[in-house]
């Protein structure tokens, strides 16, 4: 008898589905928090990175309002941002890992992941189909409705619709299990919370109770976004590197428009003969002229035999070259095929020399920031490699050595912090004022720093008085434009903030109107937790956020002993005009005088004195 | 019979107090006048600044002094204060009526003074002594009367309503009550030739029926423990205007012996006042050596009898004479000897046989 056990590959899908306690999906009040707070920051990362001024509109109802929570909800997140063109709504919607994000910039999410587990949520919890509006164009609005196939990863499209509209923008409405009840007052927070950082966008809110929450936009100028860079040599693992190395594997271009004018005018055609034979034919005399990229691109249309309306349609999969066969998803069929490369033609050496790689040194100089050519070979140097290595032949152990020697060599520069966002300090500081309309308020935005090749930046304000009303430090933590909600007591943030003797700067801790808000960017945050709600205490994070605090505390303090002193003044005032009068009339009975003394303007020189102090 | 020398004394302490408080409140009001935030120098108090004079014999403030500003938003409150109580006290000596601490803590109230307690008045009363360089009896503010006087004494009333009365202080048993119309009595005349302060009430009413009075040409006067100020008032006038000498006795303890020093030279509480000593006044028991002498019953002494030796042994006053010796032996024998201890040889026993004997003893100290 032997015991049989089955290996079996999962999908994606398949594996979130299993943990998505993971994502933030486990229960019914996390997961509907969590829900919106994926649609409503993928909306404003869209808009952001288009440069749009954010309106979104949100709402949550109840299917049937008279049941007790938890129950079934329809979340419905619409924006005013780019859209999704057509053909990528099914897989952007429809698979899990599929997104635009990939690139190493500050963006509020990674990779897009969190909105498909919510959709993949609650198809789980209401077997519901995700209805998606996308107008990407500003003339046609498709309109699907798909389900998730769990186990092949794959898109089900159950309807697809077009209808002509103006509107620009995505709308995204899912049916879940929630519990509003419970998740109302986070919800709240955080919409409410998400305006606080985002003063340029306009956020609507309607509860499943009826209420409106409406948090306009109040500031008219956006941040400049984030320019996409590549990554420094020591945030890098051995995965990374791996796959990067797929990546420039797949130096495969695009094939838009864009592409295909410049193929037809390298190879100098008119558009009326641009067919793919008359391409083949052209390209045989061209060749040693054309771009790298062009030549690509030709290659796989040899293989393919395809035309660029076919071309496409497709994704490369795979450029396999020990079985000599290329792999490819066809859009319209959905599914897999594979077509074979002649080992002979220079289109299959074209894209073996792209599939091998590059040499060690080019790959540092042109994937990595802050590596120069002389940097670059310093370091092959350094970890034993000869700089003519082509990335494409390294082995599994050459990638960890490569990796461990990325993380302790010493010659790289610190990161570069374009690829960061911070909101800025005069749209943090109008965010701060009108939102609580304080007394006092200041702000500081810190020179980048980084921590272990991740660059950041941390941004911070501080508020006293006015229309505050709590009492005590109340500390508004945010990481890339999210507000971070829970697990605030183990929060770096908060370890500093408490760590400060606020007696120093005037402020009695505990009964103050202080408002503290702080705001980390950078490529990476590091959160304790995938619940992404607390950072942990980096020394070199930590460092900048005391650094920020004390700055703002001392402006705090500043202005606590200048109310201090208008406070005593008045006081003093008070007293001049209580005690002064008592003394002239005891005084001039004592003394036998008949008339009192002028004393009068003692009392009021005493108050101008202090005005002209202030 | 002794004639008081001067009679206007009391009418020109008065006169003094008065012009003087008259020249605080015009200084006030010409700061006003001027536009100047009037303020008032006040010796300091503090323990840095108490010394002993051995010249005077008692304690004496050195020559700090702290401002008290009417600018100064902290000081205000008391400067007006201290104003309102030479105010007051000025009201008072005119109209002489008198009153006590207590009184004057009420009567602020009617000037919405609004002192916290009565502590904070009583601090303002001190500090107003300070000022003056006088005692709060000089002022009208007296304390409970608790000690009394007997013997042959005839005195003149200058309170309101008995002004020019007379009386012999010899004809009631109980002893008269010295208050403020005793203090401030002219002292007419008498034919003691000693003055007896005795610590206790019992033994007084002792003193009385069995006619110390007469038979050793006294003065008794009771100081109710130590002695209030207006009794160290009364007896050092007695001293200086009658010339009769001052012995007291006490009860054979170190607290009856600090009692004693007390009247002869102050306490450091009242080193900003004069006046209230008299150097020549002997302590004549009971001595801690009397204690085996006459063969008293004795009572051991607690921790805090032991505490109190060796703290009088750092006063400079303790440093020679008896006062050094009989807190040596205090010390030593760890016992003491109420004044009433003698009871047990007889009632009499202490004005039969110690009396005498300690008076002629006196004499040669």
């Amino acid at each position: 008898m032997s015991s049989k056990e089955q290996f079996n590959q999962i999908s994606p899908s398949e594996f979130f589905y299993r943990n998505r306690d993971l994502a933030g999906f486990s229960n019914p009040t996390r997961s509907l928090y969590t829900a919106v707070r994926e649609f409503v920051e993928n909306s404003l990362d869209a808009c952001d990175h288009s440069g749009t001024f954010p309106n979104i509109h949100m709402t949550i109802k109840a299917v049937d309002p008279d049941k007790p929570d938890p129950k079934q909800y329809i979340l419905t997140v619409k924006d005013n941002g780019p859209g999704i063109p057509s053909k990528h709504v099914p897989l952007a919607f429809g698979t899990v890992l599929y997104g635009s994000k990939f690139g190493l910039k500050q963006a509020r999410g990674m990779f897009g992941l969190g909105a498909t587990m919510a959709i993949l949520y609650g198809q789980i919890t209401t077997n519901k189909p995700v209805k998606v509006k996308s107008n990407s164009d500003g003339k046609i609005r498709h309109d699907y409705e798909m389900l998730l196939d769990i186990q092949k990863n794959k898109p089900v499209i159950l309807k697809n619709e077009e209808k002509s509209s103006s509107e620009k923008g995505l709308s995204v409405s899912i049916y879940l299990e929630g519990d509003y009840a419970k998740a109302g007052t986070k919800i709240r927070d955080y919409v409410y919370q998400t305006s606080l950082i985002t003063p340029y966008a306009t956020i609507t809110f309607d509860d499943p109770k009826g209420e409106k929450f409406n948090h306009k936009a109040i500031i008219r100028t956006m941040p400049p976004s984030p320019t996409i860079i590549a990554p420094h040599p020591y945030g890098i693992d051995v995965e990374t590197i791996r796959r990067m190395l797929v990546d420039t594997h797949y130096q495969i271009p695009n094939v838009d428009d864009k592409m295909i004018e410049k193929i037809r005018k390298e190879l100098g055609m008119s558009k009326k003969k641009f067919s793919y034979t008359e391409i083949m034919k052209k390209t045989v005399k061209k060749w040693k002229s054309l771009t790298r990229p062009v030549r690509v691109v030709i290659a796989l249309m040899s293989f393919l035999e395809a035309d660029f309306e076919k071309l496409k349609r497709i994704r490369i999969e795979d450029v396999d070259l020990r079985n000599n066969k290329l792999i490819y998803w066809d859009y319209n069929t959905s599914e897999t095929l594979v077509a074979d490369m002649d080992t002979e033609s220079i289109y299959y050496k074209q894209l073996a020399n792209t599939v091998q790689g590059e040499s060690l040194t080019h790959f540092l100089t042109k994937r990595f920031q802050r590596v120069g050519v002389t940097s670059a070979v310093e370091f092959c140097k350094f970890a034993k490699f000869k700089p003519e290595t082509r990335v494409g032949n390294m082995s599994d152990q050459d990638l960890v050595k490569l990796s461990d020697a990325l993380q302790t060599y010493e010659g790289f520069r610190s990161p570069d912090p374009t690829c960061l966002a911070p909101l800025g300090e005069i749209p943090l500081a109008k965010g701060i004022e009108r939102r609580f309309e304080p007394d006092f308020m200041v702000v500081v935005q810190r020179t980048a720093s980084a921590y272990s090749g991740f660059p950041f930046v941390i941004e911070m304000g501080i508020a006293y008085g006015g229309k505050i009303e709590s009492r005590g430090t109340k500390v508004y933590r945010f990481a890339n434009r999210i507000p971070l909600l829970y697990d605030e007591g183990s929060d770096v943030v908060l370890k500093v903030v408490n760590d400060t003797d606020w007696n120093r700067y005037k402020v009695k801790n505990d009964s103050a109107p202080l408002i503290i808000v702080s705001h980390i960017c950078s490529t990476r945050v590091p959160y304790k937790t995938v619940g992404k709600e607390n950072v942990a205490d980096r020394p070199e994070i930590e460092r900048e956020l005391r650094l920020a605090l004390q700055f703002l505390s001392r402006k705090l303090s500043g202005y606590m002993s200048k109310k201090g002193k208008a406070e005593m003044a008045i006081k003093r005032a008070n007293l001049y005009s209580k005690y002064l009068p008592l003394v002239a009339q005891f005084c001039t009975e004592l003394s036998g005088n008949t008339k009192p003394p002028k004393y009068e303007s003692m009392i009021q020189e005493e108050i101008k004195i202090e005005e002209k102090t202030e | 019979m002794k004639k008081k020398q001067n009679k206007e004394v009391k009418k020109n302490k008065s006169n003094e107090l008065i012009d003087i408080l008259k020249k605080h409140g015009a200084q006030v009001y010409d700061d006003l006048e001027n536009g100047q935030f009037p303020k008032f120098s006040i010796p300091n108090r503090s323990i840095s600044n108490i010394m002993y004079d051995k010249k005077l014999r008692q304690y004496v403030l050195g020559t700090n002094t702290s401002l008290r500003s009417s600018r100064n938003t902290s000081q205000l409150r008391s400067f007006t204060q201290l104003l309102w109580l030479a105010f007051f006290a000025n009201k008072l000596t005119h109209e002489k009526k008198s009153s006590t601490l207590r009184d004057v803590y009420y009567s602020s109230q009617a000037f919405s003074m609004d002192f916290e307690d009565q502590g904070e008045s009583d601090n303002i009363i001190v500090d107003l002594e300070a000022v003056l360089s006088k005692p709060r009896e000089d002022f009208f503010v007296f304390p409970e009367e608790r000690s009394s006087i007997f013997g042959d004494l005839t005195i003149e009333y200058t309170i309101p309503g008995y002004e020019g009365k007379s009386q012999n202080l010899s004809s009631h048993p109980d002893g008269y009550a010295i208050g403020p119309s005793m203090t401030s009595a002219q002292l007419v005349d008498t034919s003691a030739e000693l003055v007896i302060a005795i610590e206790k009430g019992g033994l007084f009413t002792r003193f009385v029926e069995e006619q110390v009075d007469k038979k050793f040409k006294s003065i008794i006067i009771n100081t109710g423990g130590q002695a209030p100020r207006s009794t160290r008032t009364l007896l050092k006038r007695l001293h200086d205007e009658m010339n009769l000498p001052v012995v007291i006795l006490t009860d054979g303890d170190v607290y009856g012996e600090h009692i004693a020093m007390v009247i002869k030279s102050g306490s450091a509480n009242a080193a900003h006042l004069r006046e209230l000593t008299v150097p020549d006044a002997k302590w004549m028991g009971v001595w801690a050596t009397d204690i085996e002498k006459f063969k008293l019953p004795t009572i051991p002494m607690t921790e805090s009898d032991i505490k109190r030796c060796y703290d009088l042994q750092k006063d400079p006053r303790y440093q020679e004479g008896i006062w050094k010796k009989e807190l040596e032996v205090f010390t030593k024998i760890k016992k003491k000897a109420e004044l009433e201890a003698f009871s047990k040889y007889g009632l009499t026993n202490i004005t039969d046989k110690y009396l005498p004997e300690k008076l002629e003893l006196a004499r040669s100290l």
